[in-house]
């Protein structure tokens, strides 16, 4: 996208006009007006938005980019089927990803992206995301019944003992609160069958004893948790 | 509006696609030389090689097994018949032909495409193709205006068939991709040079405004399949040299690689190609295994039995090729190109459709370019006659939930902003993330920086009575249909050729 010959055409305009209104003489055509307007806005929110990203990411081009088309461009994408990144411990990220790499945690698509990452990178993608305020799940809605049915299963199964007192994250342990539905959903599936397993090998025998309802419920209550507040 | 889950049962699932013609099926290509081993069958199992390609089931061995029924592995099936071959099979893993084209069913016999869709100049093995086939081609629609948008501002401008790149920025990829053998990079004078570089390397020398590298997040993204930073320049330049060494030729729509469409969808060209080939092609029969690869006879192992051939066409990508169990295991630079082949491309594609294209008489043409937001690039798909109008759009699978409901109202209020309230009520909307396709993955491949200078090696050289096909492994226009049918095309001789030094 560029907006060359043209754009620059504009901006001289933009600069008259401005120059016109300070004078007290506004163009007559109120069209061309709002023309004006609307590249002032455009242009705004492009220089606002890469600012932005930059205070975030350091300077263009970033490499958290790569993650962005799936996890969003601060990690907090609005897909149910993927994951949010935003507000995870960085030593969860640090550890999944070399997880991918070496195929322990096999997935085609991340285990490319991982091996194809040095170390270094690692640390930098694990630390920018962990680094990311969460936001809620708000694209989630949960069914009132199995959020309830949910919450207690959470307490049960003491998810807080590692995950958090508000399953926010901590250290190797994923923030659950927020999360995308449909991929809790997978991971509890994954942690059950075992095709997902995790260092300390607790998911298995807490995943064992749970039904497809009991996961449904499950994720629709983390998912829905809307704490704020980011893993240490 | 009624979602299109509803009348598809195939709706989405996930891979994408880019703009250009992407992907055929996958695979392959071929290679060079063509085994060096001369194996000589035993007496018997020559003895077997009947025409029918349901022999395998009574332990007879074919000629040659195909996996993969996209453009490559179709176009190789078809070459091997023209030649007198009929002791062959192909076996696709899913339920249809065409692996990374795809057609939406409009209804009333338009369609719109999930997948790969256009060819340009320079094309020429698919635009052949598609004459053999009496396939028809028409004009991608350009003329009018293209609007960005960017937080609540828009600004449209004719760009008169290109994405208004900087042409002195072009003149130079174009100058460093004359040196860039497009189907073999690794082999580049200044390879081991310019594969330490990603694009984003490069551009961040070139003092851009914050509009242009938006605008270089979006190309890169469309036509490479991941933002600069990790976007290999030496691959980058490598895709420049299949259009002829000039960017416009790869990234623009006039005189470029969007410009023709083919009447019908482009999963037509699969689908006539499967027609004609009738029983020998197996829908369903995924090969999970291939053992003795290294004999004269291999064995493939399928959900639906075990098939036996001389020779095995893999027209499929490296990374689908990664998820197959080779016995023994594939020599390590193979294994090592595969496991690292970048799989994480995948397009997410929608369609939305109005009963006409109500934005040309505005003056527009229907692209829309956003800026930081889930849309990347929106444009005109509307069937040749314009008797309906079909926006099709590239977008973020981050950046629009995977539900349709809220997917679409979302869409279509950003192409509100920049065509009229009208865009607010579409007739059907369509929506595949190819990444949920299993059986594809991947669509284009972003490799990235030091990637062929180490593993290059490994994607053409056969393997034991193994041929590597599919578009990646082209020598022009690979990760494009185009390529896909040159490299079916090259996999087909290759296989003929062994098989004649055996008899």
């Amino acid at each position: 996208m560029s907006i060359n010959k043209q754009q620059q055409g504009i901006r001289r305009t933009l600069v008259i006009g401005s120059l016109l209104v300070l004078a007290g003489l506004v163009p007559a055509g109120i069209s061309f007006g709002s023309e004006l307007l609307d590249y002032q806005r455009f242009s705004e929110a492009v220089e606002t938005a890469s600012a932005e990203a930059e205070a975030k990411g350091g300077a263009w081009p970033q490499l958290n980019g790569v993650c962005t088309p799936c996890h969003g461009a601060d990690g907090n994408t609005i897909n149910q089927l993927y994951p949010r990144l935003a507000g995870q411990p960085a030593a969860y990220l640090n550890a999944q990803l070399n997880a991918f790499a070496s195929s322990k945690r096999p997935n085609p698509t991340m285990s490319s992206l991982a091996i194809n990452l040095s170390p270094a990178e690692i640390e930098q993608l694990s630390a920018f995301f962990a680094a990311q305020a969460a936001e809620p799940n708000s694209t989630f809605e949960p069914d009132p019944q199995q959020r309830a049915l949910g919450e207690q299963l959470s307490d049960v199964g003491n998810c807080a003992a590692c995950h958090g007192a508000q399953l926010q994250g901590q250290g190797t342990f994923s923030r659950l609160a927020g999360q995308g539905y449909d991929y809790l959903v997978k991971q509890l599936q994954d942690f059950k069958t075992g095709a997902r397993q995790d260092a300390s090998g607790v998911m298995l025998p807490i995943t064992v004893q749970l039904s497809e309802q009991d996961i449904a419920s499950l994720a629709t209550y983390l998912a829905s948790l809307q704490g704020a507040v980011n893993a240490k | 509006m009624k979602p299109a889950d509803e009348e598809h049962p195939a709706r989405s699932g996930g891979a994408l696609l880019s703009r250009r013609g992407f992907l055929g099926a996958a695979g392959a290509v071929a290679v060079a030389a063509v085994p060096g081993a001369v194996v000589l069958a035993s007496a018997d199992a020559r003895a077997d090689s009947s025409g029918d390609a349901s022999a395998d089931a009574s332990g007879d061995v074919l000629d040659v097994a195909i996996i993969g029924a996209g453009l490559a592995g179709l176009t190789a099936a078809r070459d091997l018949r023209r030649a007198g071959c009929e002791s062959f099979v192909v076996l696709e893993a899913r339920d249809r032909v065409g692996g990374r084209t795809l057609n939406h069913e409009l209804g009333n016999g338009y369609v719109s495409e999930a997948g790969g869709q256009w060819i340009g100049p320079g094309q020429t093995a698919v635009a052949d193709l598609a004459r053999e086939l009496e396939v028809a081609t028409f004009d991608t629609y350009y003329t009018g205006e293209t609007v960005f948008i960017a937080g609540d501002g828009r600004v449209a401008q004719d760009l008169q068939g290109t994405f208004g790149t900087d042409p002195k920025l072009a003149e130079q990829l174009d100058e460093m991709a004359r040196g860039v053998p497009s189907g073999s990079p690794w082999k580049a004078a200044r390879a081991a040079e310019l594969d330490q570089l990603s694009v984003g390397d490069w551009l961040a020398k070139q003092n851009l405004s914050a509009e242009d590298r938006v605008g270089w997040d979006t190309t890169t993204m469309l036509s490479g399949g991941t933002l600069p930073a990790k976007m290999g320049l030496l691959h980058f330049l490598s895709m420049i040299n299949s259009a002829n060494s000039r960017y416009e030729q790869l990234d623009s729509i006039k005189d470029s690689a969007q410009e023709t469409r083919f009447v019908g969808g482009s999963q037509i060209l699969s689908q006539k190609m499967a027609d004609a080939l009738g029983d020998k092609v197996r829908l369903g029969t995924p090969v999970r295994r291939i053992s003795d690869w290294d004999q004269a006879v291999v064995s493939l192992h399928t959900d639906q039995g075990l098939i036996r051939a001389r020779r095995v066409i893999m027209a499929i990508q490296p990374a689908l090729c990664n998820q197959i169990d080779f016995a023994p295991a594939l020599p390590e630079l193979r294994r090592e190109m595969q496991r690292h082949w970048p799989a994480y491309a995948a397009g997410r594609k929608t369609a939305h459709v109005y009963s006409k294209p109500f934005w040309r008489d505005k003056g527009l043409n229907g692209m829309i370019l956003q800026a930081h937001g889930p849309l990347l690039w929106a444009y005109d798909n509307s069937p040749p006659d314009g008797s309906m109008g079909v926006l099709n759009a590239f977008v973020t699978q981050s950046g629009l939930p995977s539900d349709p409901q809220q997917a679409e109202p979302m869409l279509s209020a950003l192409f509100a902003q920049a065509l009229g309230d009208e865009a607010l009520h579409p007739l059907q909307f369509h929506d595949l993330d190819w990444s949920r396709e299993p059986w594809t993955i991947s669509c284009v491949s972003p490799i990235p920086p030091g990637f062929w200078t180490r593993y290059g090696g490994g994607l053409h050289p056969p393997v034991g009575q193994l041929i590597w096909s599919g578009t990646e492994t082209a020598d022009i226009w690979a990760g494009y249909m185009d390529g896909a049918v040159r490299s079916g095309h090259r996999a087909a001789l290759q296989a003929l050729h062994a098989l004649r030094q055996i008899g």
